[in-house]
């Protein structure tokens, strides 16, 4: 049986390896477009102008104190009804891209509280003006500090992404899924998607590891 | 959109949300107990010196840290009754939270035990101490008070995991909210009750941790 | 009662403890010093077996140190004060003091407490049995460690460089407690810089440089005419603070 199996999923090969593009597709469009505005939302979080910090907060607390799949739907099913449709990949980008705009925007908030206060104080003495602050003294060491926590973010992103099976979109899960519905096998079929996502995740883990004991 | 809200509706349907609710607590709940115990074992054997013990933990944990929560559900769902294991959904999808949520709880307990400074393991060696004595004396108390931040961290985590419940067909709060949409087609009013209920739990437990914080962190306080 | 025989360690390549024979006897005071990387401390912390050596033997209170089954009753005899004190910080001093009693030697709570307060008034603290260490200056906490060794009425007792992490004004308060131990006869080993202690009770000075122990003499004659060029060299800069 097993070795039926076995050629039987290498038939479904070009899923597999579909279902793999469209995780690395839609977590990489997460990632850089979530990053990004996850840094400037940082930024605001952690800035001075007590209304904005606020703000932010309550915005990224709500996404961050609710399930992905909830989002997930909600950008699905719930923004056509206000006249935004839009197909699954899309959904799926947004929702990543917003997830992880919060969280990084955490991150980035708490690297830039982490520069000691002392050196604000230094440079504003010698007449440095806020923006010059930010730009010579905070932002670099921030972000120093912050590289093993965002590649921490990717690959949180990764296994984040899952969840757009949800909504029928043929990512890695989905395609194991797929697979499962032919071959009644879900523990050879979910074990290779399981590789899949592990020869993903596993290096980014390894290197997020060797980054920290630096 | 907001001022349509259909509130009648949304009234008859309360039993369903409470149900949904309550399901999810006493799902994250159940998955945070079964943590904690795979945790703890699993902390124990990545510390011993005996090498496939230790290599087998730190397999399992790479493995859960490395693969999405969904596709282990998955794995669960459709691989048990492959093996013969016939369980309700709900039990599958507990076992599946406890098993992903244990390898990041024994990283906790581990980081816990870890950043007890050496010293602490000279002195009480030094007085003759067994090495259970020195854990269960020395060690483990001092261990204990770091860890509970990020175990209401992990909690938080486990009530979002519970959500993947809802694509095994178990009632929880997420379907709760489904259902309002595909039974009496509004969608809106569902997925905001989920939103609202998920939002309950997270500050509850956010205002729990910092309850924690307030108490431990006084001047004074052991 | 400590007896040290052809002993030598390594850490990888390096060689730590070079061929030692050493031998202290009941009631003797032996103070250790030399610059740092010497291995000294690396020495004291054989004798309660806190590091292992490969080669030679060690014999304390005529049981060798590399008896496993043996280990944990030679710790009860021996008291060891750390550089970084290492009180437990989740408990009172009087508690810090009475764990190992109560758990070690299953003494009864209240002869356990009570003999916690003997030895914390003895080195001067008896004002401060529910005191917290983090609530305690660094010459007091450390003397709150030598108490709790004192606890298990150890037959010996060891010192591993005490005063060091000390603020100097403390200095005096710790020293002064070890006299007093010395003068009462107990046997001690002590890796210190501290001279001032070693010419009021040391028996013996030990000198070591580069895991090798170079000259064992008398205080007098140690610290007025070294043999040891070494020696001479380490006692000029340590003298002329």
């Amino acid at each position: 049986m097993l070795p039926d199996q076995l050629i039987a999923i290498s038939h479904f090969y070009p899923v597999l390896l579909k279902g793999l593009g469209i995780t690395v597709a839609v977590s990489l469009i997460g990632i850089i477009v979530g990053g990004v505005a996850g840094f400037v939302l940082g930024i605001g979080r952690a800035s001075r102008i007590k209304p904005l910090s606020v703000i932010i907060g309550v915005y990224t607390d709500i996404f961050r104190g609710t399930p992905v799949l909830v989002q997930l739907f909600v950008v699905f099913f719930i923004l056509p009804e206000a006249g935004i449709e839009l197909d699954s990949f899309a959904a799926g980008a947004i929702t990543l891209s917003n997830i992880a705009a919060c969280f990084v925007s955490e991150i980035v908030a708490s690297g830039i509280r982490a520069v000691p206060r002392g050196q604000l104080e230094a440079a504003a003495s010698s007449g440095l003006s806020h923006f010059q602050q930010m730009r010579l003294i905070v932002l670099p060491q921030a972000t120093r500090m912050m590289v093993p926590s965002l590649v921490g973010q990717f690959v949180l992103l990764v296994k984040d992404s899952s969840v757009v099976s949800a909504i029928g979109l043929l990512d890695l899960t989905r395609s194991g899924w797929v697979i499962v519905q032919s071959i009644p096998n879900g523990l050879l079929a979910f074990s290779v998607i399981g590789l899949g996502y592990f020869a993903i995740c596993y290096p980014m883990l390894y290197l997020s590891r060797r980054i920290e004991k630096r | 959109m907001l001022l349509d809200l259909n509130w009648r509706v949304m009234g008859e349907t309360l039993p369903l949300f409470k149900a949904g609710f309550l399901s999810t607590l006493t799902i994250s709940a159940a998955a945070f107990v079964g943590a904690l115990v795979i945790g703890v074992l699993a902390c124990a054997m990545s510390l011993q010196t005996n090498r496939l013990i230790r290599g087998s933990a730190v397999a399992y944990i790479d493995a859960i840290r490395a693969t999405p929560l969904l596709a282990q559900l998955y794995f669960l769902y459709f691989g048990l009754p492959i093996l013969g294991v016939v369980m309700p959904e709900i039990v599958v999808g507990i076992l599946a939270l406890s098993l992903n949520s244990g390898a990041y709880t024994s990283e906790i307990i581990r980081s816990g035990i870890i950043g007890i400074p050496a010293g602490q393991m000279e002195a009480s060696a030094s007085s003759g101490m067994t090495y259970s004595q020195q854990m269960r004396l020395v060690i483990l108390p001092q261990a204990l008070r770091p860890m509970v931040s990020p175990l209401i961290g992990q909690a938080i985590v486990l009530v979002k995991d519970s959500s993947l419940l809802s694509l095994i067909s178990v009632l929880e709060l997420t379907r709760a909210g489904q259902t309002l949409g595909t039974e009496r087609f509004m969608p809106v009013e569902g997925m905001l009750a989920t939103v609202i209920g998920y939002l309950i739990i997270y500050y509850g437990l956010k205002l729990t941790a910092a309850t924690w914080n307030r108490l431990t962190l006084a001047p004074g306080s052991r | 009662m400590i007896k040290f025989s052809a002993v030598n360690k390594w850490f990888g390549a390096n060689h730590v403890l070079q061929d030692i024979n050493l031998h202290v006897a009941h009631g003797e005071v032996v103070v250790v010093c030399g610059p740092s990387g010497s291995g000294k401390s690396t020495l004291i912390r054989c004798v309660n077996g806190l590091e292992q050596f490969q080669n030679g033997s060690l014999i304390v209170d005529g049981t060798s140190i590399s008896d496993a089954s043996q280990l944990r009753r030679l710790r009860m005899e021996l008291g060891f004060v750390f550089q970084q004190f290492n009180l437990y910080p989740h408990m009172s001093a009087l508690d810090n003091v009475a764990l190992a009693p109560l758990h070690v030697r299953r003494l009864p709570k209240a002869e356990a407490l009570a003999r916690s307060r003997a030895q914390l008034e003895r080195v001067g603290l008896g004002d401060k049995f529910n005191a917290l260490p983090n609530q305690l200056s660094g010459g007091q906490q450390q003397r709150v460690a030598i108490a709790r060794s004192l606890c298990m009425q150890p037959k010996i007792m060891l010192f591993d460089e005490p005063t060091s992490a000390l603020d100097p004004e403390m200095i005096t308060e710790v020293l002064d407690v070890m006299v007093q131990l010395a003068k009462e006869g107990m046997t001690m080993i002590v890796v210190t810089h501290e001279m001032g202690f070693a010419r009021k009770v040391a028996d013996r000075v030990v000198f070591m440089d580069k895991g090798q122990i170079l000259e064992v003499a008398a205080p007098e004659v140690f610290f007025t005419n070294p043999v040891n060029p070494r020696a001479k060299e380490f006692l000029s800069k340590i003298l002329n603070h």
